[in-house]
């Protein structure tokens, strides 16, 4: 039904006024069949990734997904930050932990019951 | 009745009425946009992508398309908000950058054939045009009249996407969004005339080929 052939001079001419009224059963079955029923998505996350993506980080600048190179610095501080925690609870936590205590497994002396 | 004395001492009023505080709080609300204010643009987006999905739902018919597309049309918004000059409504404006961006989408796909071609039912088996009215998939509580309310959307949707995207694009405009003729035609670009012209045809073509399809007519 598509009419590639239309042009804009024949279209000039307004129709008639009671032409322009919309069709109610027309309107209401367009209605019923575009109805959207589920919720529209949230834009908002992707719009901004594509800002940030497409700005090179100048806008919604997260620092990290937009770096041009890897941040070198930011990873070796993290790693030595780390490192620190991990030496520290080490240092804190050893001294708690002893060598288990030895279990004596001695046979229980008999009674011998006297006639 | 208030003293007017009063009623001008209200700073709504001291900036010339209820109208013009609201298009000084839009205009405010441009320059923060001009000057890149990402706050801004976020209240944008979640005022307005709703409406803009739905509108590219309509337009092109798959969900999918509609969200990559509307994430699209706030990107070129963010891009070009600084050359809006205030001449119509931002919402107007919105509306333009979306059905232009759209019908470039729908051009593009056409030249790729990825429109869905469902193979529809014969004509014998569809229920009568009647039930069509306000009658959707998820309204149906039957299960025949559940495929028959089914037919007859596919119908209606096949129909819809099969109109030339100027056609469609005043329909939705008009019949589904509710904008008036002087919207559509800052829109569309298209003198009044022009616009009432097109959406009689393009309600005429609508019907006949649903009829067509149907095999009765929509009374």
């Amino acid at each position: 039904m598509t009419d590639p052939g239309h042009d804009e001079a024949n279209e000039t001419a307004p129709p008639s006024a009671a032409a322009q009224e919309p069709d109610e059963s027309l309107r209401s079955m367009l209605r019923g069949a575009l109805r959207e029923e589920e919720p529209p998505p949230n834009v908002l996350a992707g719009v901004q990734k594509r800002i940030r993506e497409r700005s090179k980080g100048k806008f919604y600048a997260d620092g990290w997904s937009t770096a041009k190179h890897p941040p070198l610095n930011t990873y070796l501080i993290t790693s030595l930050l780390m490192l620190a925690i991990l030496v520290i609870s080490y240092a804190l936590l050893s001294p708690l932990v002893g060598s288990p205590v030895p279990v004596r497994n001695q046979p229980v002396p008999i009674q011998v019951i006297p006639r | 009745m208030a003293d007017r004395r009063d009623v001008a001492a209200h700073p709504v009023y001291l900036a010339g009425g209820v109208a013009d505080a609201e298009e000084q709080s839009e205009r405010k609300f441009i320059e923060r946009l001009a000057q890149r204010d990402e706050r801004a643009f976020n209240e944008l987006v979640e005022l307005y992508e709703a409406r803009v999905f739905r509108l590219l739902l309509r337009m092109l018919g798959r969900r999918d398309e509609a969200e990559d597309m509307a994430q699209e049309v706030f990107v070129q918004i963010f891009k070009a908000v600084s050359t809006f000059r205030g001449d119509s409504k931002l919402s107007t404006w919105i509306y333009r950058v979306s059905v232009n961006l759209c019908k470039n989408r729908m051009k593009y796909l056409a030249r790729r054939h990825s429109e869905g071609e469902d193979e529809l039912e014969p004509v014998a088996e569809r229920a009568a045009l009647d039930e069509a009215k306000g009658v959707t998939f998820g309204d149906v509580a039957q299960p025949d009249r559940l495929v028959e309310g089914y037919q007859i959307e596919r119908v209606v949707q096949q129909c819809i996407a099969e109109l030339d995207p100027d056609f469609r694009e005043v329909l939705i405009l008009r019949d589904l969004e509710d904008l008036s003729y002087e919207e559509l035609s800052e829109i569309t670009g298209l003198a009044d005339g022009t616009v009432k012209s097109r959406l009689h045809r393009a309600r005429s073509m609508l019907k006949a080929n649903v009829e067509r399809k149907m095999g009765e007519k929509i009374r």
